[in-house]
């Protein structure tokens, strides 16, 4: 008969050859452990020392820590129920640490927590509360990777992993079935031995296996470069990125064995959902590889046998995988740090990738195009010209200057600024931000634009600026600081929000149903610079909102960043395509971008899906609809 | 194979240009410059010949400091090293004079090929690559888009008319003019720009290559071009317009 005693049991007096036979499996699972983990350790610490690396402030990273490790913060919210199960697994571990140590105590005939005692009964039944948790997440985890096999845990399915959970599921069953025996039953020592083989079965295991992530997340969290997509300098004059194994950083390494392979990086990447090569896991994976079999000082290349040079360049560079990534994995400046490997070698031979950098090695804007093509739309609008006294730079781009539904952008907004009273002006000349070179891995090319572009700047003596642009946004804040410090800027959605109770709100003209606007989170806007109300008050003037399945920071990218726009033919279906199926879908009238290449992206893929298709409308315009001089509801061009 | 290649720095193709004071040549003060067009593919072409057979690539250019600039840039794409004429007057010389400056600049070096830009694009005058190629006495092309190394010294493709090519069997030593478009250009690089800093570029003057004779063409004036729109209106009858139409393009006009 099966009786709930309880008091935990612990088996009494072990003999002399019990604790030498324990002992020296003790250590042969150390050995064991640092056999595979020292060496692990000692590629990471030996990699190149990260440039621009700073520990302190050190208060974002404890914030991190506990956010993400301590309350498995991104674990649960990107995927609710696996993550709830695997967040009781890791919280048992962390409640277990005293019952672990006292029951290698035991062994030695030193435990020092008293079952009987109220303090050590108290915390006993805390940790069995979460050994029931733990063990019923582990069994639904080991159904949901063998049973149900989602896609984005990959074909391949990982033994190593059934492994560990049988071990873990084998550790919570027998410290509970111990609070059912007593402490003389011969059952009782033999429960202790099965728990303790299993644990010392365990920790070599470790390191061999995805489940390194135990000993390594935490630190890879704690260390990570922060701020989001951030991309490290170049130190000195033989560093062009990321060619070799030599020029693999610490973070990088740290970050590639961390690795768990959960694939929720795959999953949300919109060339991988495209049947493009590129996969984000296998790209850390790749990396990890050539680690494994090379080490930080080979000089063999990364793009070639470990990962694949076209793969690296198919990639927008939108984020969401390092947005999603439970570890602290940051792919992008990986990614890019490939790219610029490749680009800063002159490695990369790409047609159009050559015209972009030759357009703008002699010209001032990605589009090829004259200056003073610009300079008569600035004229024939009679935008005003920036002297100085004005409070806003009007920051047209390379979109806003030369593209003809970019300038009805800058149009509209022009438009609204009028109406408010806002004193701006546009620059003479501007070149490039320089973002799809920057994406792309041209850094020479890059350092010339920004200073050139930041000596603009301070000679004008621009104080604040506003751009319709959020790659625009992103580089003149972000990327520029590398070269000089630039001025503040702005993006239009941010800026018209704060005057949106000065804004009319439109009527639609069948009143009684308002307008279906379903607005499109730009990856620069959205992940990028965490801005996803503004554009909603703002497109909340011209209709009522709904919101597209993969909205906000799940937003879906529309395939132009990383430089794509400017690249020749995707293969597989158009990233583009996909995503404006996905808004199409919503029943919306209207469409609505806060970005000119988003804008170009759905124009072409809209006209792809024919006649019944929505409109599509920058916010700008949506909200010049409803001025006085408006003359009606629809934008017509070149107004 | 030892290449020479000889490079112009030009006002930049979007350069609002303004005639200096003077009206003999234009304000250089605000401009921005860059290397010729044609002269980009002329280094181009010597770059892909080094590729494949081995050799050194020299650039030489005549022009003040600034041309310094464009200098490194072809350093970077893959040049070996560089001849710096110094020259502050550019716009004073002719043709002729330009290309004895070159001329006795490449004449010690003793190249293989020498390529040139087939024009400029400020100046235009197509001259100077053949004067050279004379002065050197040595056979020439132009309006070259291809070179290919042969068993008795190059084979060349050559474009004419109406979409029409010359395929010239041509020994070496030996000058071609190179004209756009032949081969895709690389892009500069950030390791080609740090290699060119260690890359020697030798700076010589006029004395010194023993050139000093004064121009036999003077450049006696630069204008804009003059634009001018003046409509008349032909009235009458559809028959009257027309012989009236065909009085003016006769003798006002003079163009029938």
């Amino acid at each position: 008969m099966i009786l709930f005693i309880p008091i935990l049991a612990e088996p009494q007096r072990f003999s002399l050859a019990e604790k030498l036979i324990f002992a020296g499996l003790a250590v042969a699972s150390v050995y064991g452990f640092w056999r595979r983990f020292g060496p692990i350790l000692d590629k990471i610490l030996k990699s190149k020392k990260d440039p621009g690396f700073h520990l302190f402030p050190i208060g974002r990273r404890i914030w991190d820590f506990v956010w993400e490790v301590l309350c498995q913060a991104k674990v649960v919210r990107e995927r609710p129920l696996p993550g709830l199960a695997h967040a009781s697994v890791f919280w048992a571990f962390c409640a277990f640490a005293l019952v672990t140590l006292n029951h290698c105590a035991v062994g030695f005939g030193v435990g020092f927590l008293n079952p009987a005692g109220p303090i050590a009964r108290f915390y006993f039944y805390f940790a069995a509360a979460f050994a029931l948790a733990c063990a019923v997440s582990i069994a639904a985890l080991f159904v949901r990777r063998f049973l149900v096999r989602p896609k984005w845990l990959g074909e391949h399915l990982s033994w190593g992993s059934g492994l560990v959970a049988l071990l873990i599921f084998l550790l919570m069953a027998t410290y509970l079935a111990a609070f059912f025996v007593s402490d003389t039953a011969p059952v009782t020592r033999v429960l202790w031995w099965v728990h303790t083989l299993v644990l010392l079965s365990f920790l070599p295991l470790i390191p061999h296996t995805k489940h390194l992530h135990l000993v390594l997340s935490p630190a890879t969290i704690f260390l990570s470069r922060g701020g989001f997509s951030q991309i490290p300098p170049l130190s000195g004059d033989e560093d062009f990125g990321l060619v070799a194994g030599t020029d693999l950083t610490q973070l990088v390494s740290l970050q590639t064995y961390s690795c768990v392979e959960c694939g929720r990086c795959t999953e949300h990447c919109p060339a991988a959902n495209t049947g493009k090569l590129l996969n984000p896991k296998e790209i850390i994976l790749g990396v990890r590889a050539y680690l494994n079999d090379l080490g930080p000082a080979s000089d063999q290349p990364l793009l070639g046998k470990y990962n694949s040079q076209e793969a690296v360049f198919q990639c927008t560079t939108c984020g969401a995988c390092e947005f999603q990534c439970p570890v602290g994995i940051e792919h992008v400046p990986i990614l890019i740090g490939l790219r610029r490997g490749a680009v800063n070698t002159g490695a990369w031979e790409d047609q159009h990738g050559s015209k972009l950098f030759l357009a703008l090695e002699r010209g001032s804007n990605a589009l090829g195009m004259s200056a003073t093509d610009r300079d008569k739309f600035i004229e024939k609008q009679a935008l005003p010209i920036f002297d100085g006294t004005q409070e806003y730079c009007l920051w047209l781009g390379c979109m806003g200057g030369y593209d003809p539904k970019g300038r009805e952008i800058v149009s509209a907004f022009a438009r609204v600024m009028n109406y408010l009273g806002t004193s701006y002006g546009v620059l003479r000349k501007e070149k490039c931000t320089g973002d799809p070179v920057r994406r792309l891995g041209n850094d020479l090319l890059f350092q010339q634009l920004a200073e050139a572009n930041l000596e603009t700047l301070a000679q004008n003596k621009v104080k604040k600026i506003v751009s319709i642009c959020p790659h625009c946004v992103r580089t003149i804040q972000e990327d520029w600081k590398e070269y000089g410090t630039p001025p503040e800027i702005e993006h239009h959605s941010e800026f018209m929000a704060r005057y949106a109770d000065k804004l009319p709100k439109q009527a639609s003209p069948n009143s009684a149903i308002p307008e279906k606007i379903v607005f499109h989170d730009p990856c620069y806007l959205g992940r990028y610079r965490n801005v996803y109300d503004e554009p909603r008050t703002v497109a909340a003037l011209a209709g009522s909102l709904v919101e597209a399945p993969r909205n906000r920071e799940r937003s879906f990218c529309c395939g132009a960043g990383g430089g794509l726009a400017f690249l020749g033919e995707e293969t597989g279906e158009r990233v583009s395509h996909n995503r404006a199926a996905e808004l199409v879908a919503t029943g919306a009238q209207t469409i609505a971008a806060a970005c000119p290449f988003c804008n170009t992206m759905f124009r072409d893929a809209l006209a792809a899906s024919g006649e019944a298709a929505p409109q599509l409308m920058d916010i700008a315009q949506l909200a010049a609809r409803g001025l006085p001089d408006s003359g009606g509801l629809r934008e017509t061009a070149g107004s | 194979m030892k290449i020479i290649v000889a490079i112009k720095q030009v006002p930049d193709r979007d350069a609002q240009v303004r005639i200096g004071a003077g009206g003999k040549w234009i304000e250089e003060a605000d401009l921005q410059y860059a290397l010729n067009e044609s002269d980009a593919y002329a280094l181009e072409e010597a770059l892909q010949l080094k590729e494949k057979h081995g050799g050194e690539v020299v650039v030489v250019s005549a022009g003040p400091e600034r041309v310094g600039s464009t200098i490194r840039e072809a350093l970077a794409k893959g040049a070996d090293r560089a001849i710096h004429i110094d020259c502050d007057d550019l716009g004073q010389h002719d043709a002729l004079g330009v290309a004895r400056l070159l001329a006795e600049a490449v004449r010690p070096e003793q190249p293989d090929l020498v390529l040139t830009g087939l024009q400029s694009e400020d100046l235009g005058l197509g001259q100077t690559g053949v004067i050279v190629a004379e002065l050197l006495g040595l056979p020439h092309a132009t309006l070259i888009l291809h070179v290919e190394k042969s068993e008795t010294g190059l084979t060349v493709k050559r474009e004419l008319e109406e979409g029409w090519f010359q395929t010239i069997e041509m020994p070496t030593p030996s000058v071609l003019a190179i004209q756009s478009g032949g081969n895709k250009l690389r892009y500069a690089t950030l390791m080609g720009i740090k290699r060119a800093k260690t890359k020697d570029v030798r700076r010589v003057t006029a004395p010194e290559l023993g050139v000093n004779a004064a121009p036999v063409v003077q450049l006696e004036q630069v204008t804009l071009p003059h634009k001018q729109k003046s409509t008349q209106m032909l009235s009458g009858s559809a028959k009257e317009a027309a012989a009236a139409l065909v009085e003016k393009l006769k003798f006002e006009v003079r163009v029938i």
